[in-house]
């Protein structure tokens, strides 16, 4: 049986730092605390930059005395994620898991990883095969997985703006008025034209 | 399983307590707590389930191994009790009805200073006996009398267990009526010096120590005795592989709340010892390995010697021990569904603590040796197998004797393996394990996933 008032503990001081860490859990459905999401920003200086990768948690019935179940749900190139299943290899997640860790350091750890790949101990051959044979090229991959998988909403964003700014509204206006309205973009015409 | 999330799990704000008094393992107030030997302080259930049921333990927080489950620190108890009584009686519903879900119990505390207290906890007076109670209430007559005379802990008793659900509810009741006037009782929380007094020295403790035994002192006191083993001047007991790191939260508290008495503490000693504390620690704790009670490196040695006993998921109520290494003997007149276990060195001793649970244990209850339930033996196994499924146990893993019979009989079925180190974690998951609660052994899925 999962502690399920810890859990929430854990969900309530996790989101109360997100301004600082930048890290997100939520449950998938308010039903089950068991099944969540988390959401870690890429580190700064590596080719993650800038992404927002989502990852699926699941809690044994033995949480916290048993590591929490994680993987990518957004596809990432690293040696010590699968690019095809999202399996991370992390010992923390695994043998070296201690209750005292909680669902936020967890993801932390996850965060570091990406800023620290080991290909000595991969989870994906082939990534790590090309980390250490032809770094430019997995960085490369890396940048261009980031930008395909995990900025969707960010180019969106961009494309919404260059649309608006074609149409002949300033691109500071433009920009101010698709965060007052969440960025929607019908309502920011309307917005534009109606101010 | 549907509407787990949607549960109230109580007001967690209702008092506020400060971060070093939350439970790493549960993130609330630190409910019976329990003292590491490294210092660090967990739950009594949490500790218990952090437990592994196989090799040694390790701490949640630093990962300081160790094989001992300390008792309950009383001094803690009573001082988180004064300090925050909402949140503190709040976990207790809690725990009892958790604890009511499983069948087990926790060791409980009577006979407060305050009368007030003495009511939410005695259950026994106020409630309605049933019959389990009444059952409950002879036998308890009898262990009370026996603590009485031997053990040196003047105001603690053995509650039993009732079963009774009015009691419980009772009990509730009167749970909450007493926060109501505990609120209006500002002046209880006033923390005095003679809470937070060394029983050896009389004065406020100086670099506090939690023994295994769950009694406080100053780390100079202990220092201060002439043997080498490491011994509970109370209750006689040894304190397990070394000595034990000041319990740092309980120091800063003292710090504190008695900032000019604790430095003048700090002053008288620093003229009376001439050595550095610190470095007469670290001298004696070297000494205290020693003379554990504890074999040294048994982990090392059961694993490696082909005779050396083992019984996983049990604990000695006595020292602690778990899982026993050694002769195991278990009780046989103790009807609880945790059974009632020492390990060979407290069986012989003349120790008379109270079991770990609750156990409504006599002197006069009978011992059996109990055969362990599997017999080891080691061969070594290529370290490139570490992380292999098959993990070197030899085909089948055959574990014939996973009941807790307490039949002599039994011992036929115990099963021969061969184990590497690593294997053990996925030994557990193949074992129906007797104790309940014990701790879940790791995901099986970890072989798999590969690294």
């Amino acid at each position: 049986m999962v502690d399920f008032a810890r859990v929430q503990k854990e969900l309530q001081e996790c989101n109360r730092d997100f301004e600082v860490s930048g890290i997100k859990v939520i449950p998938k459905s308010d039903a089950n605390l068991a099944h969540l999401l988390g959401t870690i920003p890429g580190p700064l200086g590596t080719p993650y930059e800038g992404g927002s990768f989502k990852i699926d948690i699941t809690l044994p019935d033995g949480y916290p005395f048993e590591p929490p179940k994680m993987h990518f749900a957004t596809k990432v190139w690293h040696p010590n994620i699968s690019s095809q299943s999202g399996a991370i290899c992390l010992d923390i997640l695994k043998d070296q898991w201690s209750p005292a860790l909680t669902l936020k350091t967890a993801l932390l750890s996850v965060q570091a990883l990406l800023s620290a790949p080991e290909p000595d101990d991969p989870q994906d051959a082939v990534v790590a095969q090309q980390y250490l044979r032809d770094y430019p090229t997995f960085m490369g991959t890396a940048r261009y997985w980031t930008e395909a998988f995990a900025m969707t909403s960010s180019l969106g964003v961009e494309e919404k703006v260059q649309k608006l700014v074609e149409m002949g509204f300033p691109e500071a206006l433009v920009k101010s008025t698709l965060v007052s309205v969440n960025g929607d973009e019908n309502m920011a015409l309307e917005k534009l034209c109606s101010g | 399983m549907n509407n787990q999330g949607k549960e109230d799990y109580g007001d967690i704000g209702s008092e506020d307590f400060p971060d070093e008094f939350q439970c790493c393992v549960c993130l609330d107030i630190m409910y019976k707590p329990v003292v590491l030997a490294c210092g660090h302080i967990s739950c009594f259930w949490c500790v218990f389930k952090a437990m592994d049921s196989f090799r040694e333990s390790h701490c949640p927080i630093c990962r300081n191994p160790y094989n001992h489950f300390p008792s309950i620190c009383r001094l803690l108890h009573f001082l988180l009790l004064k300090l925050y009584p909402s949140a503190y009686k709040r976990r207790e519903r809690q725990v009892a009805e958790e604890e009511k879900k499983y069948g087990h119990t926790s060791p409980r505390f009577d006979g407060f200073s305050d009368s007030l207290s003495d009511k939410a906890l005695g259950v026994q007076d106020t409630s309605p006996h049933t019959a389990a109670t009444v059952f409950n209430m002879t036998q308890r007559r009898d262990s009370s009398l026996i603590q009485d005379s031997s053990v040196n802990e003047a105001n603690m008793t053995m509650i039993p267990t009732t079963s009774s659900q009015e009691s419980t509810t009772n009990m509730a009741k009167q749970g909450d009526s007493m926060v109501k006037s505990e609120v209006k009782n500002e002046a209880r929380k006033q923390i005095l010096m003679t809470d937070l007094q060394c029983t050896l020295c009389k004065q406020l403790l100086y670099r506090p120590i939690v023994l295994n035994c769950g009694h406080v002192y100053c780390e100079a006191c202990i220092n201060n005795q002439v043997n080498k083993v490491c011994r509970c001047p109370a209750c006689q007991s040894v304190h397990p592989n070394g000595f034990p790191n000041v319990c740092f939260v309980l120091e800063h508290f003292l710090e504190e709340h008695f900032p000019e008495e604790y430095s003048a503490r700090k002053v008288s000693l620093a003229d009376q010892l001439h050595t550095n504390p610190s470095e007469r620690t670290a001298r004696k704790r070297e000494q205290a390995t020693e003379c554990s009670s504890f074999p040294r490196r048994a982990y090392l040695s059961w694993l490696s010697d082909r005779g050396t006993k083992f019984h996983p998921a049990v604990g000695c109520d006595w020292c602690g021990m778990y899982p026993i290494v050694g002769e195991r003997y278990k009780c046989k007149d103790c009807v609880e569904e945790i059974g009632f276990d020492l390990c060979e060195e407290c069986y012989k001793s003349s120790s008379k603590l109270p079991g770990r649970f609750n156990q409504q244990h006599t002197p006069e209850h009978q011992f059996v040796i109990e055969k362990p339930i599997f017999q080891l033996r080691f061969e070594a196994v290529p370290p490139e197998h570490h992380d292999t499924g098959s993990l070197g146990i030899t085909e089948e893993v055959m574990v014939s004797n996973s009941s807790n019979d307490t039949s002599q009989d039994e011992v036929d079925g115990a099963a021969s393996l061969n184990l590497s180190p690593d294997s053990l974690q996925d030994l557990g998951n193949s074992i129906a394990l007797p104790v309940p609660f014990n701790n879940p052994s790791e995901d099986q899925e970890y072989t798999d996933s590969g690294t």
